[in-house]
C-alpha cells in the first residue's frame, strides 16, 4: 500500500489463490460482462480478479476570494491525491495477485452523508494477465497497467496497434468570480458576454488538461485515448467547480501495424426490431 | 511505494497532503492576464499556443477523445489525433435570450476553431456542444470540444472543418463523399400582443376548436427559426442534419391581458455532399439475438449537455 502497510495476511492468501497458476481450483472474480469476457480472452488475456481500491478523504478548507477567478489549490490537491490513493491501492492489490493490468477500471466518488468535507473514492477494476505470460505487457516502470477501457475496447486497442499503460488524469477545482453589481447593471438589456466567466472556464479546463498531458509524459505515452473532460461539484458552493480529464495513456506495441492489416468494419443492420 | 512519488522522488507519509500536479504556466494572476489579453485581441495565449504546438510536433503525447475503435479505423486512413480543443462563450441575455443563443454558439465555435488552427489541424471531430450546471443570472455558458486531427498528406487548414460526429461515423461519411463541415444554429423568437384577446384564447369550455392565432403564432416562429437555420447553413455546406430542437411558448400575463413568447432554436451538423453520390458499403441485414437492451439498438449517447441536464451525483 502507499502508506507503506503491509496487506493483511489473510488478504494476500486470498489473492495468492485466485491466481490459476499452480492453484488449478483458483477461483477468479471480476465485474466483466459475457462479451467482455470472451474479448478480454480473445485478445491473449485471463481475468485473475477484481482489484479494489478505496480512500475516505477529508477535504481541507479554502477560502475564495468572491470577486476573483482563481483556482482552489488545496481542493484540486485533495481530489487528485484521493484519487491517486485510490488508485495506487487498487494497483498494488493487482500486483499482489501478479496480474499485468487492470482493464475497465471505473473511479466514482461518493458522498458521506454526515459530513459534506469527507468524500469516498473507489476505483475498482478487473485484474488481468497474459494468458502465455509474455511480459511485454505491463504498464510503465514494470507495474500493472491501468486502463479504464472496458473488455471490448480492450481488444480493439490491442488490434490498433497499441497497448494501454495507465489511467492518466487532470484536475482542477476552480472558483468562478461572482460578478459585481455595477457591472451586473451595466449590462442590463444588453445582448453580451461575460469575458470573466468564459476566462474561468477555459483557464481551468486547460489546466485540467495540460496536468492529464504531462502525466502521460511522465509514463512516456505516444498519446491518450477516450479522453472525457467531467464538470462535477461535490457539495461546494455554487461557484465552485470541478473540472476532471480522464483518459487511457498508450503506447505501440513495439513495431506499429501495418495500417492496412486493420481490418475494415463492416455495416449492419438489425432487423428484428 | 505509489506511483506519483514519481513526480516528488521522495516517500509520502500517510498524512502527506499529496504532490501538486505539474502544469505549465505561473502564477494565477499571471494566468488571468494573460487570457484576459488574449480573449480580448481573438487569440490564445502564449502557453496554450505552445501545448498545442508541442502536441502537433509530437514533443507532448495526443490527447484523443477517441475509443479505441475509432482510432484503429482512423488508422487506416491515415488520420492522426493531435490534442482535445475546445472553446468557451459565457453569454449574457440583454434583450433577447434566443438570439444569444447563436451568438454565444458561434463564438465558442470560432474559438474552439482557433485552437485547432494552433494544433495545425484540418478537422476538429467528436465535437460536443455542453453547459456547466451554475447559473449567473441571465447568462449560460456555451462550450464546445472534440479532438483535432489531421490527415497525413495535407497541408493545415487555416479554417479546421467541424463535425459533430464521432470519428467513426466521420470516416464512414467521408468515404461516401460526404463532408460534416460545421454546426448551424437557427433561433427566432417573436411576442405576440393580445389585442384580439378572445381570438387568442378558447371562447369557451364546450366547443373543439383550434386556437389559429396562436397556432399560426407558434408555426411562424418555427419556421423562422428553421429559415435562419438555413441561412446559417449555407456558409459551410450545402445540407444539414438537425439533431436538436427546442421550443417554448410562454404566456406572460400583464393587468388585463397576456402576452406570449415563442421561442425555438434549431441546432444540426452541417454537410457538404455531392447529390446523387453513391455509397460505397453494403450494409449486411444481422439478426441481433441479443436478449434485452442490444448494444445495437441501443440509443447512442452523443455527449451533447447542452439543451439536457448535467449528470451529478456519482459523477467522477
Amino acid at each position: 500500500m502507499s502508506d507503506g502497510t503491509a496487506i493483511p495476511q489473510h488478504a494476500l492468501e486470498r489473492l495468492k489463490g485466485l491466481r490459476s497458476e499452480g492453484h488449478p481450483g483458483g477461483i477468479f472474480t471480476s465485474d466483466f460482462s459475457v462479451n467482455e469476457f470472451l474479448l478480454v480472452r480473445k485478445a491473449g488475456f485471463e481475468p485473475v480478479g477484481l482489484c479494489v481500491g478505496s480512500c475516505i478523504y477529508h477535504l481541507g478548507i479554502q477560502y475564495s476570494s468572491w470577486s476573483q477567478n482563481q483556482e482552489m489549490n488545496v481542493l484540486s490537491q485533495a481530489m487528485y491525491h484521493a484519487r491517486e490513493l485510490a488508485m495506487s491501492r487498487m494497483r498494488s492489490e493487482a500486483e499482489s495477485m501478479g496480474a499485468d493490468g487492470i482493464v475497465g477500471v471505473e473511479l466514482t466518488v461518493k458522498r458521506m452523508e454526515w459530513d459534506d468535507k469527507i468524500l469516498e473514492f473507489i476505483a475498482i477494476g478487473t485484474g488481468v494477465v497474459h494468458a502465455k505470460g509474455h511480459p511485454g505487457y505491463k504498464g510503465h516502470n514494470g507495474k500493472p497497467f491501468t486502463s479504464d477501457l472496458s473488455g471490448q475496447d480492450f481488444w480493439t486497442l490491442l488490434q490498433a496497434g497499441y497497448r494501454p499503460l495507465e489511467m492518466v488524469m487532470g484536475s482542477c477545482v476552480y472558483h468562478v468570480a461572482h460578478q459585481g453589481m455595477f457591472k451586473a447593471l451595466g449590462n442590463v438589456g444588453n445582448n453580451t458576454e461575460l469575458t470573466n466567466f468564459s476566462q474561468a472556464l477555459y483557464d481551468a479546463r486547460e489546466i485540467a488538461m495540460e496536468r492529464m498531458q504531462h502525466e502521460a509524459t511522465a509514463v512516456k505515452a505516444e498519446g491518450v485515448v477516450g479522453v472525457d473532460l467531467h464538470e462535477g461539484s461535490h457539495n461546494w458552493q455554487p461557484h465552485i467547480i470541478e473540472f476532471f480529464a480522464v483518459g487511457t495513456a498508450v503506447t505501440p506495441i513495439t513495431t506499429e501495424r501495418d495500417a492496412s492489416t486493420i481490418p475494415d468494419p463492416q455495416l449492419v443492420l438489425s432487423v428484428n426490431n | 511505494m505509489s506511483w506519483f512519488d514519481r513526480f516528488k522522488g521522495n516517500t509520502p507519509s500517510p498524512s502527506s497532503q499529496g504532490a501538486p500536479q505539474q502544469d505549465f504556466a505561473g502564477s494565477n494572476a499571471e494566468r488571468q492576464a494573460e487570457w484576459e489579453s488574449a480573449l480580448h485581441h481573438h487569440r490564445l495565449p502564449a502557453f496554450v499556443k505552445q501545448r498545442l504546438s508541442d502536441a502537433s510536433s509530437g514533443k507532448l503525447p495526443w490527447i484523443s477523445t477517441m475509443t479505441p475503435a475509432e482510432l484503429a479505423q482512423t488508422h487506416r486512413y491515415k488520420v492522426r489525433p493531435i490534442a482535445m480543443v475546445s472553446g468557451t462563450c459565457w453569454y449574457h441575455y440583454g434583450y433577447s435570450w434566443t438570439n444569444g443563443h447563436t451568438a454565444g454558439w458561434h463564438q465558442a465555435l470560432k474559438r474552439m476553431q482557433q485552437e485547432a488552427v494552433a494544433a495545425g489541424a484540418n478537422a476538429i471531430v467528436d465535437v460536443r456542444m455542453r453547459k456547466i450546471n451554475l447559473h449567473v443570472g441571465a447568462s449560460m455558458d456555451f462550450t464546445v470540444m472534440g479532438t483535432a486531427i489531421r490527415v497525413e498528406g495535407l497541408p493545415p487548414n487555416p479554417e479546421p472543418v467541424v463535425a459533430t460526429v464521432t470519428a467513426l461515423e466521420f470516416m464512414r461519411l467521408l468515404e461516401a463523399d460526404i463532408v460534416p463541415t460545421g454546426i448551424a444554429i437557427g433561433a427566432h423568437y417573436e411576442w405576440l400582443n393580445s389585442y384580439s384577446w378572445a381570438n387568442l384564447d378558447a371562447k369557451g369550455g364546450w366547443i373543439n376548436q383550434p386556437l389559429t392565432e396562436l397556432g399560426n403564432f407558434w408555426e411562424r416562429v418555427r419556421r423562422k427559426a428553421l429559415l435562419q437555420l438555413r441561412q446559417d447553413t449555407q456558409r459551410d455546406g450545402n445540407g444539414v442534419l438537425a439533431h436538436t430542437h427546442f421550443g417554448e411558448l410562454l404566456k406572460v400575463e400583464e393587468q388585463n391581458a397576456a402576452r406570449y413568447l415563442g421561442r425555438h432554436i434549431v441546432i444540426g451538423t452541417v454537410v457538404d455532399s455531392k447529390r446523387y453520390g453513391a455509397v460505397p458499403h453494403d450494409i449486411r441485414h444481422v439478426v441481433d439475438m441479443c436478449d434485452g437492451t442490444s448494444p445495437m439498438l441501443e440509443e447512442r449517447q452523443h455527449g451533447h449537455n447542452a439543451y439536457d441536464t448535467n449528470q451529478e451525483e456519482g459523477s467522477i
